[in-house]
């Protein structure tokens, strides 16, 4: 595929200049994909609103359940800062559900395999091992696309399968526990779980401080450092960067391996947080759920923290409404869909909003 | 001889999809728009060929469906990609997401599980089964193996020696040019992608019921990406296609034996990577593109809607 020239990119940034427009527009586009995703609750003859009050109650509804929608936003946060760094650096990684699995391979190895470290050296190894997992299994499509010009969105689709079924392997065959009942990994060491930061019932995990500062550091390094600011340029327009004599494919090369380490981590972060060992079903797609929240806040961390949020929730309540309405949490997929396929059409809405002002 | 007949078979049963999806494919990127929501496309034709079988206890009305099926994908990227000015990757990965997501939600509403019941199938082609000597072995292929041969031709015939094809080749080339000689260039692009919503869901319909029986979630999984990439490395021509088709075929039926025989006491699992391998591996020799469509994944926006 061609690189996203700055017309395209402008196409989903918007063109409008009204800043109102600006922040109106990712609210309406969100509300566009729930109605669209109230055609198929309603096919199966339930009522959407009711389905949708039950999401946001079992969400927000109780303390227990904010705390688990909070956790379920660590990883996606991870994975929408992955997509962000890309952004930023004129590729889109869509590679990032690989990248996750790897990670958490990484993690659980590290966790497993390491025995007798102090706590907070052995979680920081099982971190680092997390992000280099993620990073290797970027690092060869990153470099297919820089010196051969492999179409990268193909190749990282075609990554992401690779990486299920190799999920599959290690869980179901290369490392698997003996003795559990549910088809999983061995377990981590204990010194290499997250502590808790507030303790059960809620069982909130320090990953969403390491969250915080993950969006603090990304906002810090893109607008305050050269590095980032070189970075940013070529992702809003390569000619000028290649013109000031900035080396554009290093920058692009250099945001992709960045990206993948930070999906490599949300892997991590879900064995080290929640689950302490390695499931098959270790994401349900939470690395293209960074996708439409990073095209959303325009590649800005910390708005995509707050989307984070929003999308955990979705994930958190669509549990809820499995339970009690009885709407699978498929759906959960088909917004995500929906939202994506909205945010295409980005341009397409700005025109009609456009067109009814102009007539009044 | 028999063993070996038998691995041919089971290649030709492979790549069958693979070539469908990519003929589709090749209208799609030969008037300019990039299609990554094949997969979306073949899910959807997949999905509800089973579910026209299902209903209507009739295999043939399941293929009707699954052309339906896969035509109503089709029309939603055409929709963004053609009218709405919308970037051609994110729309077709919105709709490979949308169509998984959808697919999975109504296989559970129909079915009760993400695994729909066996439904009535076209596994043979009993039309052949009277030829003398290769009859037994003609007869077991599905009727759309056959009919995905002579769409080959039929699509080879179309892009080069007519003036719809002349123009198709036209449009992924220069839409501007195109548009200055009188033709519509929004019109070609809608059937351009249409076409692939049709053969996509054929795709998707020969997988559900000339492969298997029945529906599953994850079926597809990534046969579309492999389509794409059969197109890029087939060179945007049908016979380039067959033959990389071909090609990943082979390895998808040697690692099927070996799972199946399990010689080399592999893991399944591991053996279930080597197709997307072998993706990524063609994908990766291929060095010079000659036949690429120049306009390939450019907006063409209408005039009347720019501002």
């Amino acid at each position: 595929m061609k690189e996203m020239d700055t017309k395209q990119i402008k196409a989903f940034r918007g063109i409008g200049r009204k800043q109102v427009m600006d922040i109106i527009m990712p609210f309406f586009l969100v509300f566009l994909a729930f109605l669209l995703s109230s055609i198929w609750i309603t096919f199966m003859g339930k009522n959407p609103l009711e389905a949708f009050a039950t999401l946001f109650r079992g969400a927000f509804g109780s303390a227990t359940s904010f705390a688990n929608t909070i956790k379920k936003s660590v990883p996606i946060a991870f994975c929408s800062f992955a997509v962000i760094v890309s952004m930023k650096g004129n590729a889109f990684n869509i590679g990032a559900e690989g990248q996750l699995i790897c990670g958490a391979i990484g993690a659980t190895l590290a966790g497993a395999l390491f025995r007798g470290l102090p706590a907070p050296l052995h979680i920081f190894l099982c971190i680092v091992a997390s992000a280099l997992f993620g990073m290797l299994f970027g690092l060869f499509p990153t470099m297919m696309h820089r010196f051969r010009g492999v179409d990268l969105l193909v190749i990282f689709l075609l990554m992401n399968n690779v990486a299920e079924y190799f999920l599959q392997y290690f869980v179901l065959d290369l490392f698997k526990s003996q003795n559990a009942l549910v088809p999983s990994s061995r377990a981590i060491e204990k010194t290499a779980e997250l502590p808790y930061l507030i303790g059960p019932p809620y069982r909130m995990t320090i990953a969403i401080i390491l969250v915080l500062i993950c969006a603090v550091v990304l906002t810090w390094f893109f607008n305050r450092t050269v590095a980032g600011y070189e970075m940013r340029a070529v992702g809003q327009n390569r000619q000028a960067a290649r013109y000031a004599g900035i080396p554009i494919g290093r920058y692009t090369t250099m945001a992709l391996l960045l990206s993948a380490m930070l999906a490599g981590i949300a892997g991590g972060l879900e064995v080290l947080g929640n689950y302490h060992c390695l499931y098959t079903e270790i994401s349900p797609g939470f690395g293209y759920d960074g996708i439409p929240i990073a095209l959303l806040c325009n590649a800005n961390p910390l708005l995509a923290v707050i989307g984070s949020v929003a999308f955990g929730a979705l994930r958190n309540g669509s549990l809820a409404m499995q339970a009690k309405v009885g709407i699978s949490s498929e759906i959960v997929n088909v917004i995500q869909g929906s939202l994506i396929l909205v945010i295409a059409s980005n341009y397409f809405i700005r025109y009609l909003l456009n067109w009814r002002r102009r007539a009044k | 001889m028999d063993e070996i007949l038998s691995l041919l078979l089971s290649v030709i049963r492979l790549c069958t999809p693979i070539f469908i999806a990519g003929l589709g494919n090749m209208f799609c990127e030969r008037v300019g728009v990039l299609n990554l929501g094949a997969e979306g496309m073949m899910i959807s034709g997949a999905f509800m060929a089973v579910l026209g079988s299902f209903l209507t206890g009739s295999a043939w009305c399941g293929v009707l469906f699954g052309l339906a099926g896969g035509m109503i994908a089709g029309a939603i990227h055409a929709l963004i990609c053609v009218e709405f000015g919308g970037l051609h990757a994110i729309s077709g990965l919105g709709l490979t997401i949308f169509c998984r997501g959808v697919a999975k939600f109504m296989c559970v509403a129909v079915f009760g599980s993400t695994y729909s019941p066996n439904v009535q199938a076209i596994q043979t082609t009993e039309l052949f089964a009277g030829v003398p000597v290769v009859g037994q072995w003609l007869k077991q292929l599905s009727p759309l193996v056959y009919l995905a041969i002579i769409l080959g031709f039929l699509a080879h015939y179309v892009i080069f020696h007519t003036t719809f094809g002349l123009r198709v080749r036209a449009l992924g080339d220069n839409p501007r040019a195109v548009e200055t000689a009188g033709i519509d260039v929004w019109k070609m692009r809608f059937i351009g992608v249409f076409i692939c919503g049709l053969l996509c869901g054929l795709a998707g319909a020969y997988m559900g019921l000339g492969q298997l029986d029945r529906y599953f979630d994850g079926m597809i999984s990534g046969k579309g990406m492999i389509a794409v990439i059969a197109v890029k490395m087939g060179n945007w021509t049908p016979i380039g296609i067959a033959g990389t088709a071909l090609l990943l075929g082979i390895f998808d039926a040697i690692q099927l034996k070996l799972q199946i025989s399990n010689t080399l006491n592999l893991s399944p699992e591991m053996l279930a990577m080597v197709p997307y391998l072998a993706g990524i591996a063609v994908l990766c020799m291929k060095k010079k593109q000659d036949g690429r469509p120049m306009a390939l994944d450019t907006i063409y926006l209408r005039n009347r809607y720019k501002f």
